[in-house]
């Protein structure tokens, strides 16, 4: 599963992913792979990334978007903070 | 003679001098240009991707055009944002865009600026010289004026805020956006485009309308559609901060180039005429002397 977020001033992430625990605004949510099209609005709150190696990435954000489609996430945040 | 040819010099010296700060001023654009044309490429993914979310989401919303930013009016409370730059010495550029954009004023909103009723929003000193001169001071609003000069997503995120505010509350029934698109270092186009009401998005082919996936909406179609708008209209005006300061760089090493040659140029014709000069005193020189001898032999 691909996994790329985005940031309206660079990228910030970009690769293969096992897992993606992002806050959605109707609640906290998991994409593994397979996962149904989803477009969905976050709120303020931690995003956490298991990659393909089984590696954890924790960031904040203050807000944004998540889009699910084909196995390829999109996450368009803003106000990252990549300490966790 | 030598008065003349003295004056030659010093102007030689005076316009290499000018010609290195051109120079010099070609290099600091030209690096400021790589900048902020890599600003723009970081920030195209992020504005791509947002533009095709929404776009997604609309197909699923019957009533997209009844939603507070598209709602079409009357235009009789205009707001026109001038975006230009700082500094000068970047040619034609900043008079180019306050052209084009008095030009629309003039022609879209002239009732509008008879009575009064428009706002004039500068950004970068550049447009306010002409523009007071233009219109009555009191039209325009300067509490962002120096938005472009760091672009800071706060700062951009602050003023996008206070154009939808003022839409919503009808204070601005309509506005537009005048600014210097991009395209590249020698090639900046003044363009107006309108910012509010949203332009409704271009209807996807019929093709690609019988693979769309289904998608689920969280919280809900409606909800993500006022979320996502506001988000898509604060890029855009982060776009257009980009696009004006990759502009003003790209005018400001054309400029400067232009004057480096020109300076070139000047030098140029500038020794001829030193050594012309400096040709006629010898020549003189000799004849006088040849005259003298003659004299004396004679």
């Amino acid at each position: 599963m691909e996994l790329i977020v985005l940031t309206p001033q660079m990228e910030v992430f970009r690769g293969h992913i096992k897992s993606v625990k992002v806050p959605g605004t109707a609640g906290q949510f998991e994409v593994l792979a397979g996962h149904a099209p989803i477009v969905s609005s976050l709120q303020q709150g931690k995003v956490r990334i298991i990659t393909e190696s089984g590696e954890k990435k924790v960031f904040s954000i203050l807000n944004g978007f998540i889009e699910v489609l084909n196995n390829e996430v999109s996450l368009l945040v803003q106000g990252v903070d990549l300490a966790p | 003679m030598s008065g003349q040819l003295k004056e030659v010099r010093e102007r030689i010296k005076s316009v290499i001098n000018t010609q290195q700060i051109t120079k010099a001023m070609k290099m600091v654009s030209a690096a400021k240009l790589r900048k902020a044309q890599m600003a723009i490429q970081q920030a195209r993914p992020y504005s791509n991707k947002l533009t095709a979310m929404l776009r997604n989401v609309m197909r699923y919303v019957d009533n997209g055009d009844q939603l507070v930013y598209n709602r079409a009016t009357e235009g009789l409370r205009p707001a026109v944002i001038i975006i230009t730059s700082n500094r000068g010495l970047c040619g034609a550029y900043n008079s180019n865009i306050v052209k084009e954009a008095i030009h629309h004023i003039d022609t879209k909103y002239a009732q509008a600026v008879q009575s009064k009723s428009i706002r004039i929003i500068p950004i970068g000193k550049k447009a306010v010289d002409v523009l007071k001169r233009h219109y009555d001071p009191a039209l325009l609003e300067r509490k962002f004026l120096d938005l472009g000069e760091r672009i800071e997503m706060d700062r951009v995120y602050e003023f996008a805020t206070f154009l939808m505010d003022e839409f919503r509350s009808g204070n601005f029934d309509i506005i537009d956006v005048s600014y210097g698109r991009f395209r590249n270092a020698a090639v900046q186009i003044p363009e107006t485009v309108q910012y509010l009401p949203v332009p409704p998005p271009k209807p996807m082919k019929e093709k690609k309308q019988n693979i769309v996936p289904n998608y689920t909406f969280e919280p809900d179609e409606d909800t993500l559609l006022t979320e996502l708008i506001p988000a898509i209209l604060k890029v855009q005006i982060h776009r257009f901060l980009l696009d004006n300061a990759a502009s003003e760089h790209g005018a400001r090493m054309t400029a400067m180039d232009k004057a480096s040659e020109n300076a070139d140029e000047l030098l140029k014709e500038l020794r001829i005429n030193y050594n012309k000069a400096r040709q006629a005193a010898i020549t003189t020189e000799l004849s006088e002397i040849v005259a003298g001898a003659a004299a004396l032999g004679s």
